[in-house]
């Protein structure tokens, strides 16, 4: 009995070291990104470096706003576009999702697996060509290519409002039919507010993958007033390469939003990412 | 009378799902017709109107250039040793993440944090870590007795950096492969308890065998991620010293953007493609014998 007990604590304790080593490994780098941005700039160049700061000052963010006066502006797009992207992603999804999952049409069972296939396709492959269609739209140097996208139905939303609506009684279809509503009013009065779930889930991967998005930005948009925050940090690695405490100060404020919504949103987050396998 | 209601409703129909048919259009058949279009062409520019149809011409000169068989080689390099590596460490995080261990979801939200890192954010955590002089890493090792290593300026050791990155921002895989092994039926472990099976041959007897679906899906997954990695290669070393990090999206943008072959570019993106196809094709057959679905049989 007592060597049971003795054994259940030995294993404990092993899997706690695993997990804190493991913890190490992943949060180091975190931790080294705060205390790098809390030194001195002559501070980071001592040998052997410090994992404390001798003083925490938090001059970095002013010289990044010195050295950058754009940041200001860049967080300001990255809220913006990624807002227009979320806001479009539920609009346009959840419509076609629902022509997808409650309309008894041969046609519904030929498209839908287009839209599952249109998953498949690496993105890479479009790369260039989306870069030519846009070109010859004149949208370069705009957020259009950014945000116009996402109001035309994405094929990982569309996914999860069907596979959510799927789950939504036709009874209750044919209940507002006899109430003389009609397939918009269904959609409209029945079927969205009763997808609170799913719309909040989409919100936020919406919203969390237009903030992290960099190759977009990064291919379409050259006019630096209209960089998002991503683009803008890049071309900060190139400009004060050397100012260590300043290049993490603009990584922290580049992870702040997504780290805060994470906080209060971890539940959608975790199941949006268990259902779709997607980035978050 | 039924006949019409019904037309009508194939109406409504097309009307709900038109967002998706023109972003469909415009977003995807569209710019991928037209990319096949000028693969075989000679076109310097986008929406240029001089060119000449050049046949197979830009597929046989691919390999002439030796830095375009360089980022092949590259690529090849990451499917083959990062997507293996990748996949087992999400795997080993997966089962640590998995102990019945009072504060675990704790350790589970810490995890996940890299994930949430925009990616350039992450190779400036990347550059000041791997720092030759400053850096922590090296610091650490100094303390053990180890010489400085140029991390992300030697040919030998930026491929492997890069896929200590991937390792790092895994969490979604991680998350899935945590989900997988949730699903596992416990009365399967506890009967084989009751055979005497212990911790080694439980793994491989059961735990793999029941979460080998999740194991192909994230490896297809990593697999079409490492094929296009792009990002992390150009922002961490520019493609790294003599080439090393050059990788095969690298190399189309340059064809493109830099060099200014537009058609040549589009034709490596259909080389891509075709390889991608081929390579999740591959997986997909060898995977039958190996993946077990309860729902089979």
């Amino acid at each position: 009995m007592n060597g049971g007990q003795k054994s259940s604590m030995t294993a404990a304790v092993s899997k706690y070291a695993l997990l804190l080593i493991a913890l190490v490994l992943f949060v180091g780098p975190l931790v080294w990104l705060l205390s790098t941005m809390m030194k001195t700039k002559a501070e980071t160049y001592k040998v052997p470096p410090t994992i404390f700061p001798e003083q925490m000052n938090f001059e970095a963010f002013e010289r990044l706003f010195a050295v950058q006066p754009m940041m200001w502006q860049w967080i300001q797009n990255s809220f913006a576009i990624s807002f227009f992207v979320a806001l479009g992603a539920v609009v346009s999804s959840s419509i076609v999702a629902y022509g997808f999952s409650r309309f008894a049409t041969k046609y519904r069972d030929k498209l839908f697996p287009i839209v599952l296939l249109t998953l498949m396709i690496p993105p890479s492959i479009m790369m260039i060509p989306s870069y030519v269609l846009f070109a010859k739209l004149g949208w370069i140097d705009t957020w259009l290519p950014l945000i116009v996208p996402a109001w035309l139905g994405g094929a990982y939303y569309i996914f999860l409002f069907r596979q959510f609506f799927l789950t939504i009684p036709q009874e209750l279809d044919e209940a507002t039919y006899l109430d003389g509503g009609n397939r918009w009013t269904v959609y409209a009065r029945v079927i969205m507010p009763l997808s609170k779930p799913i719309i909040i889930t989409t919100i936020i991967f919406a919203f969390v993958n237009s903030w992290l998005d960099f190759l977009g930005p990064f291919l379409y948009i050259k006019n630096n007033e209209l960089f998002t925050l991503s683009v803008g940090l890049q071309l900060l690695i190139g400009q004060t390469s050397q100012d260590f405490p300043a290049l993490a100060a603009g990584a922290f404020i580049s992870i702040i939003p997504i780290g805060l919504l994470y906080f209060f949103a971890q539940r959608y987050i975790v199941e949006g990412v268990v259902l779709t396998g997607s980035k978050g | 009378m039924m006949n019409s209601l019904r037309k009508y409703d194939t109406l409504l129909f097309f009307l709900f799902i038109m967002p998706w048919i023109i972003g469909f259009t415009i977003f995807f058949l569209i710019p991928f017709g037209t990319s096949v279009f000028y693969a075989f062409t000679d076109a310097k520019l986008p929406g240029a109107v001089n060119y000449n149809f050049v046949g197979f011409d830009n597929f046989i000169h691919m390999i002439d250039d030796p830095i375009f068989l360089k980022s092949l080689l590259n690529t090849m390099y990451f499917v083959v040793f990062g997507v293996p590596i990748v996949t087992a460490g999400m795997l080993v995080l997966a089962m640590l993440l998995n102990f019945n261990v009072k504060g675990i979801a704790l350790f589970r939200t810490f995890y996940y944090l890299p994930t949430l890192v925009p990616i350039v954010a992450t190779v400036i955590i990347w550059r000041l870590v791997f720092n030759a002089e400053f850096g922590i890493l090296n610091a650490g090792l100094g303390l053990l007795g180890f010489d400085k290593t140029d991390w992300l300026g030697s040919e030998h050791t930026i491929k492997p950096v890069i896929i200590l990155l991937q390792v790092w921002i895994s969490g979604s895989g991680v998350l899935i492969f945590l989900a997988a092994l949730k699903n596992v039926p416990r009365h399967l472990y506890e009967a084989a308890e009751i055979d005497g099976a212990a911790g080694v041959r439980k793994f491989l007897a059961i735990t793999l065998p029941m979460i080998s679906p999740s194991i192909l899906f994230v490896i297809i997954i990593q697999t079409m991620y490492n094929f296009q990695m792009f990002t992390e290669a150009l922002l961490l070393s520019k493609g790294g010293p003599n080439y090393a990090a050059y990788t095969f999206v690298y190399n189309i943008y340059k064809s493109a953007f830099t060099d200014l072959k537009f058609s040549m570019a589009m034709s490596q993106s259909i080389f891509l493609f075709a390889l991608i196809s081929l390579v999740t094709f591959v997986l997909m057959k060898i995977s039958n014998r190996f993946v077990y679905y309860e729902g089979e049989r």
